[in-house]
Parts: structure tokens; C-alpha cells; sequence
């Protein structure tokens, strides 16, 4: 559980203090969601927060904003005002349960304490549950002191929500049928593949039957980039390879995609596509919401891929993986040395990529840095590349390392963030160093905010504005290094390219929580 | 696509907030409710909503799908006015 108390909180931590569960203390509370968040990205079991009233409820937002849009399971306990004093603007009031209504899957406003079981019972259910999401429960301060002798229920049984569902028969032999007899298909995953864990179903599928498969962000990892199959991310900042495939498929299998609009503008414009379209979806309401699909299917995308991958035909399709094949070897992602002597964004995700093994588990920020982890790293497991996609938000990658760290401590855990999102939660280092967490926090800093800096350049005429923090002690932008030192963190600047690679790796293999300030090329574009 | 009148029927559980849930659900995609009308079913745990939305199909086809998502909502019916 991660949290942060506060007066209308406080008796919870009473209990807190004695209970069986580890608790950390964030710095924020929207550092505190998305340790929790982190957490639950690691394992896909729910994170857990809590928080005090008021303040601390609205700063919990945008955390919970950033978990529910990528259907994060999370429950937030916030604490409440008396009952007696709800809608009196008492102290450190906010109507939470108001606020959060569009940033939460659902919320309870607890009202006796005779109600506490269930209702926690009922939010962990509908958190995991069809699309996962973000569940409040705001408990009054006067629910939080009394006793009862209600027990938690065995099974939840909620009468309005039932968010089961398979695909029918003639669903099933309708796809089967059409990946039998398509020429150029491929399957485009998503992070629903991830959440419903049937990276493993869809990669059996892809071998068996020869089929190409390319990824949302959020499906980074469903397939090995090293494999015949992989084509890398598709969309606005995707790979050469796996728009080329989409564009020349007959068949496009979409799996537990919701087409965010990075990826129609670039591969459905319009919401259309001329190759059969098949959507499958554990989310009634993401079919046909973006794209029109010939056949929408809603299932668990799991369950549907264990019956389907036994309908299918083994093939090889030689021709059409040879020639996506050479699509991928061909147009690889590339950059070009802007300046010599100065290093390049890209080439501080390579060092990383190179200083990692098996267990490392990347977390990127928001805007450049974020686009170059997802297409310069070789991603090769689910559940070890985590970050904000549909929210965008920025300063979610070292809180959410830290969630992560502490879910898989197997893991090295190395968050990636640019000056600008860094300094939005950097206070979280504290977290790192009082857990004893050897993460590593790599700031890839042009001083500049790089992604609307490149929108400005691109879109605007070259005509910058509010984009700079200049590399200049006293002109805004803080010594990373110092800063880490202050938290008891260790910190090492490095502005030589042929001392990056030493430099990360040592980093990945220090003791406690590390933050290398790698200073680049400004000018570098996505 | 045109837009025209749809009437939507739900029924709802009879709980604080679900009202709110489900106007915020609608008016937070930009939609301008007509007419709404709210009122208790034989069942005292259920409610019955009736809401005028203007729309194209389209749209509120997807706002029936997400209204069926919400946690309190039993059943959503709707029809062209």
C-alpha cells in the first residue's frame, strides 16, 4: 500500500502502523497513485493507495486519470469530512466522490462502517474485473473511528454489473475461417493482451499460423522484438515495418486494442480500413467506437485465442513473412549524428538497451523520451515496459518505478524520463533512497521540453515559446546531480558520448536508487 | 449522419450519485441533454430514467454501450423519437 496521511485519514493509519502489509510513504499523493499504478502494471495485481481528504483526494486525480484510461487495477481509499459535516465546506472538504466521477471506473462514498467490507470487496472486484480501472472509496472521518461486526463476503455478486462475456460460435468460426484464408494478415495487439496475461496465446497464434504481429504502445512486450514475428509499434511514431504491414494487409486482427487516435490517424484514417477488420475486445463500448470493425467481438481476448489458435491452420505464409521481413530489416529506426561530440536521446536508450539483461524493466516518462524507449529498446517480455498512454502524463515514470521496484524485485528497474518530467515528482527520490530501491532514473536532458519544442518547429514555423529550461545553474534548470545527492541518491552527469555506455551500466549495477543526468543534443526529433 | 432525437430508458439502481454518473457520462462527451425524467419503479431499489439526446446513431449507440459499462446501470434501452 502506498499513501500519504493527513486528518481526516488518520485513524486508518492507526491500523496501518500494526497491519500485515507493507506500507510506503510517497512524497505526493499523485506520487503515491502511481507507485500503485507501477505496481499494478508489474504484476496485473490491483495497486493500492491511500490518501487524506481534500488536497490530498484532488492531487490523487490525476493518477487515478493516468491508471483508469490504460485500465490500471487500482483502489484509492480516501479519507472524507464527518457525514455530519459533507457539504458544510469544512476543512480540508472536497467532494470526491464528485471530482473523480470521470477519472475513476467507480467510486463509493462509504456511509457506516457496517458497509466497509463489502464495499471493499465490491471495489476490488469491479477494479479486476471486465476492463480494469480505478475504483475510489471515500470513507467520512466518523465511518473511519466506528467498529462493527460486518464480515467480508465470500463472493461479490453485483447486481447491475456483469462484465463477463465470450465470443459466440459463429464469432469463433467466422475468424478462424477468415485467418485460414487470408493471404497478408496481422495481428495487432494492445495492452488488453497484456492486462487478460495471453502475451504467450498470442504469440503461439502468430507461429502456428505464420502470422506478423505488430503492437500498440501499450502491447509493447506481448511479442519478443527479436522474433520473426515482431514488427515492432504501430501508429503515429511506429516502426516503418509495422505501418507497412497494416497498409498491406487483407486481414487486420485487432486484440484488446481501444485505436487511440495515435494509431487511426496514422493506419484507419477516418476510423476505416480496406482489409477485413476483426476487433476483439473485453469492452463493449471500444468496438466501433473508433473504427468501424466487419466483426466485433467482445471476450476476453485469452479465452477466445486458447480456441481460436486450435481452429486455426498451421501455415507458414513464407512469402508474406519474408516480405514484411524485409520491410523490418530494411527500415529499421534510425537518427543521424546532429553534432559531433554531443550525444543523442536515442543513443542513451541504446546504452540502456545494451547494459540490460533478461530483467529489466523499463518505465518511461512522457513526449520524446518515451517514444524513443518504446522504439529503440528490444522489448522482449509483457509487463516490462510500463507508461502512461492514453493520459500522457508526465512525471509517472520514477514514481512508478518505484511501485514497480517494489512489485518485482527481481527486476532492475531503470525509469527513463526528460529534464522536464523528471522534475515534476523527482521528490519521490526520496522514496527510492528511504526504500532502498536500486532503480535507476536516467534524465535525458536537452533543457528543453523536446516534444512540443519539435510540435513548435514542425506545426508553428520554428516559433518557440515556454519550451526552454536552459542548462544554466541560476536560469532554471536545477544540477540533477547535486539534487540526487541532496535525496542520499547516487548521481553522475555524463556529457561525453564514449563515456555513456560505462556510465549506464555501472548505474544498473549499483546498490541504491541512481539518477544519471545525461546531457544531449537539444535539436534531436522523434 | 444526421442528427435526431433518441429516448433513452434506463433503469438504474437507486443509490446516491447515480444520477449524477450518468448525466456527467453523457454531458462529458459534449452531448446536451432534452429532457430528462426521473422517477422510482414498483421495485424501491430501482430507478427509471428516461433521457431526450440528440445525436447521430453512431454516437448514441456508443453512449448506450458505455452507459451499460457504468456499475449501477441495469438496463438500457433506447429508440429513435
Amino acid at each position: 500500500m502506498f499513501g500519504y496521511p493527513g486528518g481526516n485519514v488518520v485513524d486508518v493509519f492507526d491500523h496501518v502502523r500494526t497491519a500485515k502489509f507493507r506500507f510506503v510513504l510517497g512524497r505526493h499523493e499523485q506520487g503515491c497513485v502511481h507507485m500503485a499504478d507501477g505496481y499494478a502494471r508489474a504484476t496485473g495485481r490491483p495497486g493500492v493507495a491511500i490518501v487524506t481528504s481534500g488536497p490530498g483526494a484532488t492531487n490523487a486525480i490525476t493518477g487515478l486519470a493516468t491508471a483508469n484510461v490504460d485500465g490500471v487495477p487500482l483502489v484509492l481509499v480516501s479519507g472524507q469530512v464527518p457525514l455530519s459535516q459533507i457539504g458544510t465546506d469544512a476543512f480540508q472538504e472536497a467532494d470526491m466522490t464528485g471530482i473523480c466521477r470521470a477519472a475513476t471506473k467507480h467510486s463509493f462514498l462509504v456511509k457506516s462502517a457496517d458497509e466497509i467490507p463489502e464495499v471493499v470487496a465490491e471495489a476490488f472486484y469491479i477494479a479486476t474485473h471486465g476492463k480494469p480501472g480505478a475504483v475510489v472509496i471515500d470513507v467520512p472521518r466518523n465511518v473511519q473511528e466506528a467498529t462493527t461486526d460486518a464480515r467480508y463476503p465470500e463472493r461479490v455478486s453485483l447486481r447491475a454489473y456483469h462484465p463477463e462475456s465470450a465470443a459466440t460460435p459463429s464469432q469463433v468460426n467466422r475468424l478462424a475461417k477468415w485467418l485460414n484464408e487470408a493471404k497478408r494478415p496481422v495481428l495487432l495487439a494492445g495492452g488488453g493482451v497484456i492486462a487478460a496475461n495471453a502475451a504467450g496465446d498470442v504469440a503461439a497464434l502468430a507461429a502456428k499460423a505464420g502470422i506478423p504481429v505488430v503492437t500498440t504502445l501499450m502491447g509493447i512486450g506481448c511479442v519478443s522484438a527479436s522474433g520473426m514475428h515482431s514488427l515492432g509499434m504501430a501508429g503515429l511514431y511506429g516502426s516503418y515495418a509495422a505501418n507497412a504491414a497494416l497498409a498491406a494487409a487483407d486481414l487486420v486482427v485487432a486484440l484488446g486494442v481501444r485505436f487511440s487516435d495515435r494509431v487511426t490517424e496514422r493506419c484507419f484514417p477516418n476510423g476505416v480500413h480496406r482489409a477485413r477488420l476483426v476487433h476483439v475486445d473485453c469492452d463493449p463500448s471500444s468496438i466501433d467506437k473508433n473504427v468501424t470493425a466487419d466483426l466485433g467481438i467482445v471476450a476476453d481476448v485469452k479465452d477466445l485465442l486458447t480456441t481460436v489458435n486450435s481452429r486455426v491452420k498451421p501455415s507458414l505464409r513464407a512469402a508474406w513473412l519474408a516480405r514484411v521481413a524485409e520491410w523490418k530489416a530494411k527500415h529499421p529506426f534510425s537518427y543521424r549524428q546532429l553534432r559531433r561530440g554531443v550525444i543523442m536521446p536515442q543513443a542513451v536508450v541504446e546504452a540502456v538497451d545494451r547494459a540490460a539483461d533478461g530483467r529489466t524493466l523499463l518505465v518511461a516518462d512522457v513526449g520524446q523520451n518515451q517514444m524513443w524507449c518504446a522504439q529503440y529498446f528490444r522489448h522482449s517480455h509483457p509487463r516490462r515496459f510500463l507508461c502512461s498512454g492514453g493520459m500522457g502524463t508526465m512525471g509517472f515514470a520514477l514514481p512508478a518505478a518505484i511501485g514497480a521496484a517494489i512489485a518485482r524485485p527481481d527486476c532492475r528497474v531503470v525509469a527513463v524520463a526528460g529534464d522536464g518530467g523528471a522534475q515534476m515528482t523527482i521528490q519521490e527520490l526520496a522514496v527510492a533512497v528511504a526504500e532502498r530501491l536500486p532503480i535507476v532514473l536516467v534524465v535525458v536532458n536537452n533543457g528543453c521540453l523536446g516534444m512540443v519544442r519539435q510540435m513548435q518547429d514542425e506545426s508553428f514555423g520554428g516559433r518557440r515559446c515556454a519550451v526552454a529550461f536552459p542548462r544554466v545553474h541560476g536560469a532554471g534548470c536545477p544540477d540533477f546531480v547535486k539534487l540526487a545527492h541532496a535525496y542520499g541518491a547516487g548521481g553522475v552527469r555524463v556529457t561525453d558520448p564514449a563515456k555513456l555506455d560505462s556510465a549506464v551500466a555501472k548505474a544498473m549495477r549499483a546498490k541504491g536508487p541512481t539518477l544519471v543526468d545525461v546531457v544531449v543534443d537539444p535539436e534531436a526529433n522523434v | 449522419m444526421t442528427e435526431e432525437t433518441y429516448r433513452l430508458n434506463c433503469f438504474v439502481e437507486n443509490k446516491p450519485g447515480v444520477l449524477a454518473r450518468i448525466v456527467g457520462l453523457i454531458s462529458g462527451r459534449g452531448y446536451n441533454i432534452q429532457t430528462l425524467n426521473v422517477g422510482p419503479t414498483e421495485d424501491g431499489t430501482v430507478s427509471r430514467m428516461r433521457i431526450d439526446v440528440l445525436g447521430t446513431e453512431r454516437v448514441v449507440n456508443q453512449i448506450i454501450l458505455q452507459l451499460r459499462n457504468c456499475v449501477n446501470v441495469i438496463e438500457v434501452t433506447s429508440r429513435r423519437r
